[in-house]
Order: structure tokens, then sequence, then C-alpha cells
């Protein structure tokens, strides 16, 4: 296994080299080179639909937007054909970050319209701006493909194209592997988690789109060379569709399915040709039938099934982990990480979730919240955490203001949480789940990861290790392979606990990790938390279980409609009248009066 | 004057058409978190079917209130058969390529059975224009924004005051808490697919006499009234008929005074920017993440 990707690799690379050997006249390889640059826009829109999980349907319009950009580049300054890829990238690419950023930080739906509408932009500006684009007669006498003013023959400029697809799918399957491929599958599966995480979402997403635009860009370039001739109604949305249909139906997010499904759609319509009108209609269809028939696509289908007949492969080693006392363990001076919540107001609507609620964790401690159902605990996590803004009052974490701050700085700030429901990316393995939660604590940056450079590969395995060593830290070792939905839930609950401390928090916050677990667990769990406790973590614990609370907590908070009613250590709460009351009710007199606040 | 009173008044009939649309994208939006990609093309369906029910001799009454019900009934399969099996998981954008696939192949077959020509709908209400200061509109433009707000408001009344409207908005608001409350939620999603599709081909049935009506007449209408749906918020009903009536009359200015290219380009980037500032559109609410 550890050889297949090097191994096809070699294979494509020898198919590129044989192709225009083999190929009988020019038709037939100026065809092959059309499906090359099919394929360069097919790999690149797999990062955006294979990783992140958003459809664009405007390809046709960046592609567009690259094509003109190169022809006036070569037509009007002289450009030659690396100049013209240069500056086609760069406009595509800008117009795809300002395309994606206001977009997909909302809703991933709306990327798709956005894109769609742009595609409408680009080619009416094209109509419109005849000065540039020629209007509705487009670019003709686009000069043949020249390096440094040097003519490349038709081979030659087989050889550009087809070193830049093999370049391209090796670059973005380099992407795939590394913590860009990993957090982008991530936030495709549960952005919330993301967020608590210190992942970007929003800027992974946009990164996603300027590589696909970038990618689109760049082969419409080399489009306008290879037709010499480019006009506005060349690119259509049904061309946006088929390009969508590549990444699909060869199978979205693996290396080559976007490369296969680029050749079969490139070589479909010749057949197709005689249908004449049929042919938009079969484009939908086939889209139709692979949702429904083939909906991982030829290479991910291929992939399940291989997966099913061969053994599985073996869990990592524990001993090549790391143990969590080296990779979690704080500097003394870091030691005191102190949370200092000061009288938080939440309103939602006329509701008061959370009034003037005060609370310290003490750097070390373990601290209890608690409160009966509806007492505004999870809102008071929420808050921290900066899932909600608070309407009055300010929490700090070490002196650092945390108030105002988005959720995923303070995740980086040392700020960890489970959630009450597990928000696991279900999809990715057990053992993916914790490097995810890794990826705030690695540095490498996007050239690094494209070029696996060595700083990658070391930064790579130690977070390898380190999650390896926090699978054994809370006895997962040997599901490491699974996918992290088939775990049983008590499992789970482990598995996010673990991945919230590989971001090496100060402070972490458990949202009522004992919630539906057995007797059995929670004794587990109560040894877990007394652990990572001892690392020098302090640890917030929102939770019902009063047994769990006395033995593990050195101070207790009790919330009650939202306002602070007691905070002591766990003797004295378990004796104030208050907190009896809270819980089990007021004495007979009283009871009217607190049946109607509920 | 009176130029700008006739850009005002035939901006207001377009801008009815987006507001249908629009509505639509929020009813199906609030219901499933997801939209029926093909609703351009279910306003084509209304607006073709209505021409080749009036062609077969069905008189024209009977004619558009088949086509509407058949748009109808091509949104309830859609959702049914297209977008059900896709929305189990809240990430899946299953929906989205086979509702898209379903409208690229209507599309096309609607172009192999109709033609590449376009041809409008004949009406009582296009027969002689009415003159306001000047400006000569049909009885059947100005119409069609007073449809758009009666449904704007009829709505409202529907979600106040009937159970099915209520069991909307539930839905809307948590689905799973309006199971548990006894809620049919897949009846109630249908339901607002059926709404939504209904209003969308009565749009249709509404501007074929005003425009013509073509196998492609769909695409953009529907890709705009998205646009005005994404404008207004798409939570907000009031939103997307107030901004798809300014949305009508913007185009009409700019197309007037410099060109229906100029149209396309400005209309859609203001969209883009309204996303920018107001990420939630000018009238939508921002969610709560419940975690």
């Amino acid at each position: 296994m550890r050889y297949l990707a090097p191994v096809c690799f070699c294979i494509f690379a020898a198919i590129l080299v044989a192709v225009p050997l083999t190929a009988s006249n020019e038709y037939e390889l100026r065809l092959f080179m059309l499906f090359l640059i099919y394929g360069i826009i097919a790999v690149g829109l797999n990062v955006l639909v294979g990783l992140t999980g958003l459809v664009s349907l405007g390809q046709a319009g960046l592609f567009a937007l690259g094509a003109y950009s190169g022809a006036i580049l070569a037509t009007r300054l002289g450009f030659d054909i690396v100049g013209c890829c240069l500056g086609a990238a760069i406009v595509s690419g800008l117009f795809g970050a300002l395309l994606a950023y206001p977009t997909v930080r909302v809703r991933g739906v709306y990327l798709a319209v956005v894109t769609i509408a742009f595609g409408i932009i680009v080619e009416n500006v094209a109509i419109e701006w005849q000065s540039l684009t020629g209007g509705t007669t487009g670019l003709s006498s686009i000069p043949k493909p020249n390096i440094l003013g040097i003519r490349l023959s038709g081979f030659a400029f087989y050889g550009v194209l087809s070193v830049t697809l093999f370049v391209f799918t090796l670059l973005i399957h380099n992407l795939k592997i590394s913590r860009f491929g990993r957090t982008m599958l991530a936030v495709a599966q549960s952005e919330t988690a993301s967020r608590a995480l210190g992942i970007n979402s929003t800027g992974l997403r946009t990164l996603a789109f300027v590589i696909s635009s970038v990618t689109a860009g760049i082969a419409g370039t080399f489009y306008s060379f290879l037709n010499s001739y480019i006009s506005p109604d060349i690119f259509t949305f049904s061309d946006s569709v088929r390009f969508l249909l590549m990444v699909i139906l060869g199978g979205a997010g693996s290396t080559f399915g976007p490369v296969i499904g680029a050749y079969l759609l490139t070589y479909l319509p010749e057949y197709l040709q005689q249908f004449q009108l049929w042919q938009k209609f079969a484009y939908g269809a086939l889209l139709l039938v692979v949702m429904f028939a083939l909906p991982r696509g030829i290479i991910g289908t291929l992939k399940w099934g291989f997966d099913r007949v061969r053994p599985p492969a073996p869990v990592p080693d524990a001993a090549e982990g790391l143990p969590v006392e080296t990779t979690l363990r704080h500097e003394k001076k870091a030691l005191a990480a102190e949370l200092v919540a000061t009288a938080l107001t939440v309103r939602f609507g006329g509701l008061s979730a959370l009034s003037n609620a005060s609370l310290r964790v003490k750097g070390g401690e373990i601290h209890a919240l608690i409160g009966p159902n509806g007492a505004g605990k999870s809102t008071f996590v929420n808050t921290i955490s900066g899932f909600y803004r608070p309407d009055e009052g300010r929490c700090e974490l070490d002196g650092v203001e945390l108030t105002g701050r988005r959720s995923l700085d303070i995740a980086r700030l040392g700020l960890a949480r489970t959630f009450q429901n597990t928000e696991l990316f279900g999809e990715m393995s057990v053992l993916e789940n914790v490097m995810a939660g890794y990826d705030q604590r690695l540095t490498y940056g996007l050239l690094q990861a494209l070029l696996r450079m060595p700083r990658m590969r070391s930064e790579e395995r130690e977070c390898r290790r380190t999650a390896i060593g926090l699978l054994a830290f809370v006895g997962l070792s040997q599901y490491a392979n699974e996918e992290a939905r088939f775990l049983p839930f008590g499992l789970q609950r482990r598995l996010e606990i673990a991945r919230a401390l590989a971001g090496k928090p100060r402070l972490l916050l458990l949202d009522e990790p004992a919630a539906g677990l057995t007797a059995h667990e929670i004794d587990d769990l109560e040894a877990m938390v007394r652990r990572i406790a001892a690392l020098g973590v302090s640890i917030l614990l929102i939770e019902h279980h009063v047994d769990l609370i006395m033995a593990l907590a050195d101070h207790v908070t009790v919330l009650d409609y939202g306002q602070v009613i007691a905070s002591d250590n766990p003797t004295a709460i378990q004796d104030d009248p208050r907190v009896v009351e809270a819980y089990f009710g007021a004495p007979l007199d009283r009871a009217d009066a607190v049946e109607a606040g509920a | 004057m009176t130029t700008t009173i006739q850009y005002i008044l035939s901006g207001l009939a377009i801008g009815g058409i987006y507001a249908l649309v629009a509505l639509g994208f929020h009813i199906m939006w609030s219901a499933a978190r997801a939209v029926n990609f093909a609703h351009g093309d279910t306003l084509m369906l209304g607006a073709v079917l209505a021409v080749v029910g009036v062609d077969t001799g069905i008189p024209l009454p009977v004619a558009c209130l088949l086509a509407v019900v058949a748009g109808g009934v091509f949104g309830v399969l859609l959702e049914r058969f297209a977008i059900r099996p896709f929305t189990a998981t809240s990430s899946s954008i299953g929906w989205m390529l086979t509702t898209i696939a379903v409208g690229v192949m209507i599309e096309s077959l609607a172009t192999l059975q109709f033609g590449g020509f376009s041809r409008p709908l004949a009406s009582p209400g296009v027969k002689s224009a009415v003159h306001i200061l000047g400006a000569g509109v049909y009885p059947q433009e100005l119409a069609i924004p007073v449809f758009a707000l009666l449904v704007m408001f009829g709505l409202r009344l529907m979600q106040r005051h009937t159970l099915v409207g209520r069991a909307m908005q539930a839905v809307a608001h948590d689905k799973r808490a309006a199971a548990l409350m006894g809620i049919n939620v897949n009846r109630i999603v249908a339901f607002s697919f059926a709404l939504a599709s209904l209003l969308g081909a009565a749009a249709g049935v509404l501007v074929a006499p005003v425009i013509q009506v073509s196998a492609s007449m769909g695409a953009l209408l529907g890709l705009k009234g998205f646009a005005v749906a994404i404008i207004g918020g798409i939570t907000s009903a009031p939103g997307a008929v107030i901004v798809g009536l300014c949305f009508g009359v913007m185009e009409k200015f700019v197309e007037g005074y410099i060109s229906t290219a100029a149209r396309e380009i400005i209309g859609f980037s203001v969209m883009i920017l309204v996303l920018l500032a107001f990420p939630h559109g000018l009238f939508g609410k921002r969610e709560v993440l419940k975690v």
C-alpha cells in the first residue's frame, strides 16, 4: 500500500510519454492535449469538491478568465507562455479569493450560486469590453506558444501540457496528505469542531477555491494557445457542469479520479456527437446516474472494493507513539493557566441564559461547573470558547482577553473543549481525528506541504507520533484505523478528549463528558481526568454526576437560572441549602414560587 | 420623467418575478436546509406548458392552471427522489448535484420538444397598454408585483394562523424537535417544496405574456431569484420580496442607461458586494449555532 501512489505516478508518466509516440495523426494528439487541459482543471477543482466538500459551478468562468488574460498578455504585450500562465494564474487567483472569502464564511451552498453568477459576469464583461476582448467576435490570431521567444513545436507544447498536468497532480496529492488536506476534510465534516480546534475554516475553504481558480486560469491560457481563437460563447454553464462531473465521475477526493474523469468526458463527446441535441441531456443523465449508482466515483468505488477484500491495515505500533508526559506537559512557568470570567451576561431574545455569572478557574485545578438542566452551563461553555458573544462581561485566560475573539483564536490560546453531543470528524480515521487536533501546533506552510519539504515530513512525523501516544493514553490504540463514526459512543467521548488534548491546551473544558456513559466507563473517565490534571492542564468540568464531581473537583461552582448561586469546595457545596434547593426543590411553603419560575 | 416612471413600472414587473422565485428558495431552504437548483426550470416548465396547452386548444385559464399544478408536481417529485436521499447528512452536496442534473435534463428536453425559438403567451393582460404619467405598461405587468406582495402577506398569515403554517415554522427552527412534537417532518418538507414550486410555476405563467417563452428562460430567472434570496437573507420572506422588487427596478435602469450586458455584470456584482458587507443578507437573521 505504501508504494501504491509512487507506482501510479510512474504509470501515469509512462502513459503521458507513450501517447505522442503512438498517436497516428495530429487530430488525435490535439484531442489528447485537450484532455490534458481539462485534466488540469479537474485536478484543481478536486481540491474544492473532494476535500472541502464545496461545489463550484463557475469553473468555465475562471477558465474563460484565464484564457482571456493569457490571450491578451500574448497578443498585446507579447508575453511568452510562461509569462501568460503566471499572469492568468494571478488574475484568476485574485478573483477566486474575492469570490470565495465573502461566500464561504456564511454558507457553502452560496458558493455554487456565486460561481454561476461569476461565470455570467465574465461572459458579459467579455462581450461588453470590446476594446480589450474583441466583444462577441472574440480574440483571434493568438500567436503560437513560445518560451523566451523560442517557438514551441506541437510536440514541445504537448510536453509543456503533460508536464504541467503531471506536476499539478503530484502537488495536489502532496497537499491532500498534508495538514491542509486533513483539515480541509475536517472542515467539510464538522465546522464546529474545526473551530474549536483552532482550524481556520474560512481560510481553508478560500484556499481551496483559490487553488481551483488558479489551475482553471492556467488551463484557460493553455486552451487559448491550443485553439488560437477564443470568444465568449466557448465558455458556457454546461462546461462548468462538465468540469464538475469529471471530478465526481472519476472520484472526488482521490488523486487520479479527476484525471480519469477528464479523460472520459473529453472522449465521450466524440461518441455523443451523432446525437447532437441530446448531448447536454446526456451530461445531466450521467451526473444523475453517477450520484445514485456510483456516488464515490470510479476510483473511490475501486478503492472501496479493494479495501473490503484486503486484510485491514495493521494498527500503528504503540511504541511508535510519544508519551503524553513529554508531548503535553507544560513548563512550570506556564502552569498557572487561570481562567477568569467576570459578570458574563448572555441573552437570547428576552431570555437571559446567563446573568452576571463570574467564575475563576485557578491554574492546575479541576473546577466543576454544575447546575440543573437549563441553568446555563452550556451557554457558559459556549461563551468562554467563543461560540457565543456575551452581551456583557468579559473573560480572560492568564490575563489575555478572550471576549470578542473568534473561537479558533481562543483555541489557539490554549483553551480546548469537548462537546456535549460529540462532534467528531466521522468519516476520518480515529488517528486522523487526533492529528487534526494537533494542527494548531504545526508550523509548516503551503509551499512546504506542496513540495513535501524536510520540515513538513519531520513535523508530520512528530504529529503522528504524538497522536499515537495520545491514543494509547485514552486507550484507543487498537482502533487507530477505524472510522470515527463506527466507534461505540463511550469510545467516541474518549476520542474527543484525545483530540482536544492534541493541541496541547492549558485549559480543557469538558462539556458533560460522563453523559451516556456506563458506570464502569465513568470510573475510567475519572481516572483519565486525574491523569490529565496531573500533566498540569487546568480543567473546567461541566457535569451532572454528583459522585464524579465530589471525587474529582477541587472547586465547585453552581449555576441556576443563569446565575452563580454558590462557589466553594465540594463538601461545602454539598451542604449549601441554596444548592439543595436548586436541585431538589424548595421547602413546601416556597414550592409554588419555584414552579412558577420553571 | 416618463422614462423614469417607465423603468420603475417595468422594473417592478420583472422584480415581482424575482420576488416569487426568491420566496420559493426561502420556503425550500427553511424547510429542508436544501433547495432545488432546478427551480428556474420549474418556472420555465410553467411558462412552456401554458403555451403548449393553449396551442393544443385548451382554454387559457385552464391551461395556466394545469401548468402551475404540473410545476408543483415537478417540485414534489424532485424533493422526494433527488433531494431527500441526500439531506440525511448536513454536509452533503449530493442534492445540489442531483437537482442540477435534473435541471440540465429538463432544459435540454424542453429545447428538443419546444424548439430553440421563443414565443409569447397570448393573454388578455397584454391586449392594450394603460398609461400612467405618460408611461405605458400592460395590466399584466402591474399585476405581477401585486401578486408577489399578496403571496408574501398570505404566507405570513398562513404561518401565523394555520396548523400547517406553524408546523412549517417549527420544522424550519428545529427538525428534530418538530418530529418529537408529532409533526410529520417529511410531509411538511414535501408541502413546502410543493408550495415553492407552485409559486415558481405561477411566476412562469405570469411572466410568459410579458417576455418571450423559451426553454432556456428559466436558467437566468432562477439564478437571479437565488441572488435576490441571498441579498435579502434567505431566512427572510419580506427580504426576498422587497429586494426582488428593488433588484428588478435597478436592472431596468442599468439596462436603460448602459446596456444589457452591464445589467448582468452589475446585478451579480451587487450580490457579491452585499455578501461581503452583510454576510447574512440585508434582512436575514444570524443563525445561532447550537453546540
